[in-house]
C-alpha cells in the first residue's frame, strides 16, 4: 500500500547556479541572490492498494521521475508525506552502483548491498544471478571490460532477484539482445504477478495498456487524471495528437 | 529473542567491566601523579673549588605538589676528590627537613659535569609554592682536592639563551654573601627540582568505575526493555541501522580498499612503505639539517606522520564521498552518513596497517614497550571520531561549495604546521600554548607519544581534553550533516 498526501517538491534554483563561495559572495553583495522556485510536483495525492499495477504517464518534465524518487525515499518532499508498507525495490537506471574497476562477481555483492540485500541472501542467489546474466566466465573480469549490454544484463539480474512488496520501475523493461529482452520481460511479469504493488513509468502506451490496472496522468507537476487505464490512455493519446 | 538480548547485555557489561579494570592497570601511576622537573639555568661559570668551611646557600620555590629530589650540576675538575659535602634542606621556617653527607669519591653519586641528585628519604608533601633552602658545606675540601658547582642566570630556549630574572630571595649565596655576575645580576645554581603533581582521579578511580558501571548497567537494562517491548528509542535506532547497513558498509569499505591499490605493482605494501619512506626523508631533514634534540626522534616522527596521514586521507576521502557518489544518491535510498563513514573506515584499515612499521621501528630502536600500549585503542578511536566529524562537515560543505576541496588543502596544511608532527612542542612560546593546546591533533599526538615514547599514560586531564576536543567536532559534524542532507540531492 502506498499513500501519498499533498506531495509538493520545489527546487530552489538560483538565477545562475552558484557553486563557489566567490560567486555566492559576489551575488550577495550585488543583491542579486534571487531564487527561482521551480515546482516539480504540486499537491499530488493518491492511494495505491496492495497488488495494484499503476502506470504513470505524462510528457517530459511532468514530474514522473521526481514522483518515483519521492516514493523510493531518495528525495524528501518539500511538503506532504508518503506512507509505505513493505520493502521497496526501485529499478531506476540499472547499474548505477557499479564500480568499473571491480569484477562482475565483486559488483554483484556491492550492488546487492546497495539494493539492501543481506549477505546470506546474496550468497544463496549468487549462482542464479550469474546464470541469469549469461555472463559465464566474464563474471571474473573487471566490469570496465564489459559491453554496455553485458552491464545491463548483470544489473537486471541483480535487481530482479527479490520479490518485493513494492516495485518501482522507470522504463527498463527491455535490456540486452532479443533473447534477453524476452527473458527479462518474462521475469518482470513474474515479479509483478506475486501480489506485488507496481509503479511503472513508461512512454510506451501499449505497454501501459497491457500491464496496468490504473493510470496516473501527470502534467506539469499536477495530477491531470487518475483512473481506468484504457480511458486515460485514450485521453492522453488524444491530447498529444492535437 | 529474550535470551539472546540478555546474553548480549551480559557480554557488553562484562566487556565494560574488563575494559575499566584493564585501563586502571594500563594507566598505572599516571592516574595518581605526573612527575615533573624544573629546567635548570645554563651553566655560566663555577663558584670555584669548594674548600673546607665554604658553604653555598640556594633557595628555590617548588612548582610541584610534592618534592621528590633536587639535582645540582657539579664539576669534579676531572679527578677523584675525597671531600665530604654536607647537604641540608630546610623549609621557610628554618626547620631541617633532610641532611646528608656525600662522599665526593663515590662515583655512583658524583660524576664530572653531571647532576648530584639529593633525594630525601621521604618525599615532601604539600610543597607547591613553598620555598626551600639547600645548603652545601664542604667538610674537608682543600685546593686540588675539591669539587665545584655551576651557576648561571639564563635558560636555553631553542636557538638562544634567555635571561631569567633571579630574585634576591632565590639568589645564590656563597659564604653568606650574594653572588652576582659581571653585569651585577643575581645568579642561581644549576638546579633541577623534581617532584610529582598529584591527581585526585587515581584515588577515586574505583568509585568512578563503580558509578559508571552502575549507569551503564541501567542503560543496558533500559535499552533491553525498549528492544523487547519494541518501543522507540534514539540509541536503539542507531544500533539497528548499524546492524542493518553493516553489510553495505563492509562492501563499500572493501571496494575502497580493493580499488585503491588496484593496478599498482606493490599493492597493499604501499600502506607499509608510505609512512616509512616519509619518515626516512623527514628524519634525515630534521635530524641533520635542523638539529632536532627530541629523544627517540624516529618514533616521535613516525607516530606523528602516521596519525596525520590518516587524518589527511580520511578527511580528503570524506570530502568527496557525497559528491563522488552522486549517481548512487540519485538512484537508491541509503542513509547518507554511510558514505563518509565507510570512507573513514577504509582509511582506518590503512592506519592499522601502518601501525606495523611503527611496531617494527619500536623494536629496532629498542624502545621499551609497556602496558601503556593497551591505551592505544582509546587514542586511535578519538582520532577516528575527530576525523569522521571533520569529514562530515567537509562532505556537506563540498555539496554546496565546490571550493571546499581547494580551501581544505590549505587549511589542512596549516593544521599540520600547527601540530608538532616533526618539531618539538617546546619551540612554541608559552603565551601561545593556551590556544595551541586546543588543536585536537596536538592532544592526540601528545597522548600517543606519551604511550609509545615515554611508555606511560598521560595525566588524567589529557583524556578529558581528547574526549572534548574530538567530541565537539564530531557533534558539529553530525548536526551540520543532518541539517543539510535532504538538500544534497538538489545540488548534485
Amino acid at each position: 500500500m502506498i499513500k501519498a498526501q499533498n506531495i509538493t517538491v520545489c527546487y530552489r534554483m538560483a538565477n545562475d547556479k552558484i557553486s563557489s563561495i566567490k560567486e555566492y559572495l559576489v551575488a550577495l553583495m550585488k543583491h542579486k541572490l534571487k531564487y527561482d522556485e521551480f515546482v516539480a510536483l504540486q499537491d499530488v495525492s493518491f492511494e495505491i492498494r496492495r497488488g495494484e499495477v499503476v502506470g504513470i504517464i505524462g510528457n517530459n518534465g511532468a514530474g514522473k521521475s521526481t514522483l518515483l524518487k519521492v516514493i523510493s525515499g531518495i528525495l524528501t518532499p518539500t511538503k506532504g508525506s508518503v506512507e509505505l508498507q513493505g520493502n521497496v525495490v526501485p529499478m531506476l537506471e540499472l547499474g548505477s552502483g557499479f564500480d568499473f574497476d571491480l569484477t562482475g562477481s565483486e559488483n554483484i555483492f556491492l550492488n546487492g548491498a546497495i539494493l539492501g540485500y543481506s549477505e546470506s541472501f546474496l550468497k544463496s542467489k549468487y549462482d542464479e544471478i550469474v546464470a541469469f546474466s549469461e555472463l559465464g566466465e566474464f563474471i571474473n573480469n573487471p566490469v570496465r571490460n564489459y559491453s554496455s549490454g553485458m552491464i545491463m544484463r548483470l544489473a537486471f539480474s541483480i535487481a530482479s532477484q527479490v520479490n518485493p512488496d513494492i516495485l518501482i520501475v522507470d522504463e527498463i523493461l527491455a535490456v540486452g539482445d532479443m533473447a534477453f529482452q524476452e527473458k527479462s520481460h518474462a521475469r518482470m511479469t513474474e515479479m509483478m504477478s506475486h501480489g506485488t504493488t507496481v509503479l511503472l513509468v513508461s512512454h510506451n502506451l501499449d505497454q501501459v495498456r497491457n500491464l496496468c490496472d490504473r493510470v496516473i496522468w501527470l502534467d506539469h507537476g499536477h495530477i491531470k487524471a487518475v483512473g481506468d487505464t484504457q480511458e486515460i490512455c485514450d485521453q492522453y493519446y488524444a491530447s498529444n495528437q492535437r | 529473542m529474550k535470551n539472546s538480548t540478555i546474553r548480549i547485555c551480559a557480554i557488553l557489561m562484562a566487556v565494560f567491566l574488563l575494559v575499566g579494570a584493564i585501563f586502571y592497570f594500563a594507566a598505572g601511576d599516571s592516574l595518581y601523579f605526573t612527575p615533573s622537573s624544573s629546567k635548570p639555568v645554563s651553566g655560566k661559570g663555577n663558584v670555584g673549588e669548594l674548600l673546607e668551611g665554604m658553604s653555598l646557600k640556594q633557595s628555590f620555590t617548588c612548582q610541584t605538589d610534592t618534592l621528590e629530589s633536587v639535582g645540582l650540576l657539579l664539576a669534579t675538575m676531572d679527578r677523584t676528590n675525597t671531600d665530604v659535602l654536607k647537604i641540608e634542606l630546610t623549609d621557610e621556617a628554618g626547620t631541617l627537613l633532610f641532611s646528608e653527607e656525600v662522599n665526593t669519591a663515590d662515583p655512583s653519586r658524583v660524576q664530572n659535569n653531571a647532576q648530584l641528585v639529593i633525594t630525601p628519604r621521604e618525599s615532601i608533601e604539600n610543597a607547591k609554592g613553598k620555598t626551600y633552602t639547600l645548603t652545601v658545606t664542604s667538610l674537608h675540601g682543600v685546593s686540588g682536592n675539591a669539587v665545584t658547582f655551576y651557576y648561571g642566570n639564563t635558560v636555553n630556549a631553542g636557538r638562544a639563551n634567555v635571561a631569567v630574572d633571579v630574585s634576591e630571595k632565590d639568589a645564590l649565596y656563597v659564604n653568606g654573601s650574594i653572588k652576582t655576575d659581571e653585569a651585577n645580576l643575581f645568579c642561581s645554581l644549576c638546579l633541577t627540582v623534581a617532584g610529582n603533581n598529584l591527581h585526585l582521579f587515581g584515588s577515586i578511580y574505583w568509585y568512578v568505575y563503580a558509578g559508571a558501571a552502575l549507569l551503564f548497567g541501567l542503560l543496558l537494562v533500559y535499552l533491553a526493555y525498549c528492544h523487547l517491548k519494541e518501543k522507540k528509542n534514539a540509541i536503539l535506532e542507531i544500533l539497528y541501522s548499524f546492524k542493518r547497513y553493516r553489510f553495505l558498509t563492509k562492501q563499500l569499505v572493501a571496494r575502497d580498499f580493493k580499488t585503491k591499490y588496484k593496478r599498482s605493482v606493490l599493492g597493499v605494501l604501499w600502506s607499509f612503505l608510505n609512512p616509512l619512506l616519509t619518515m626516512s626523508i623527514q628524519y634525515v631533514v630534521f635530524s641533520t639539517i635542523f638539529k632536532s634534540d627530541i629523544p627517540n626522534f624516529s618514533i616521535y616522527l613516525l607516530s606523528g606522520i602516521i596519525c596525520f596521514n590518516f587524518f589527511n586521507e580520511a578527511t580528503n576521502m570524506c570530502l568527496m564521498s557525497i559528491v563522488g557518489n552522486a549517481t548512487l544518491i540519485n538512484k537508491v535510498y541509503v542513509p547518507k552518513y554511510i558514505y563518509p563513514f565507510s570512507r573513514t573506515l577504509s582509511s582506518s584499515i590503512n592506519l592499522l596497517l601502518s601501525l606495523v612499521p611503527l611496531l617494527i621501528m619500536l623494536l629496532i630502536t629498542r624502545t621499551p614497550i609497556t602496558l601503556a600500549i593497551l591505551l592505544l585503542p582509546f587514542v586511535l578511536l578519538m582520532l577516528f571520531l575527530f576525523s569522521y566529524g571533520v569529514g562530515l562537515i567537509l562532505a556537506a560543505l563540498m555539496v554546496f561549495f565546490r571550493d571546499t576541496q581547494f580551501l581544505w588543502g590549505i587549511v589542512s596544511m596549516l593544521l599540520m604546521y600547527l601540530t608538532p608532527v616533526f618539531y618539538p612542542e617546546s619551540i612554541i612560546p608559552d603565551r601561545f600554548m593556551s590556544v595551541y593546546r586546543l588543536n585536537p591533533m596536538y592532544q592526540i599526538l601528545r597522548f600517543i607519544r606519551s604511550i609509545l615514547v615515554d611508555g606511560k599514560s598521560p595525566e588524567p586531564m589529557s583524556y578529558l581534553y581528547c574526549i572534548l576536543l574530538c567530541g565537539v567536532p564530531l557533534l558539529i559534524g553530525i548536526l551540520v550533516f543532518r541539517k543539510s542532507q535532504n538538500k544534497f540531492i538538489f545540488n548534485l
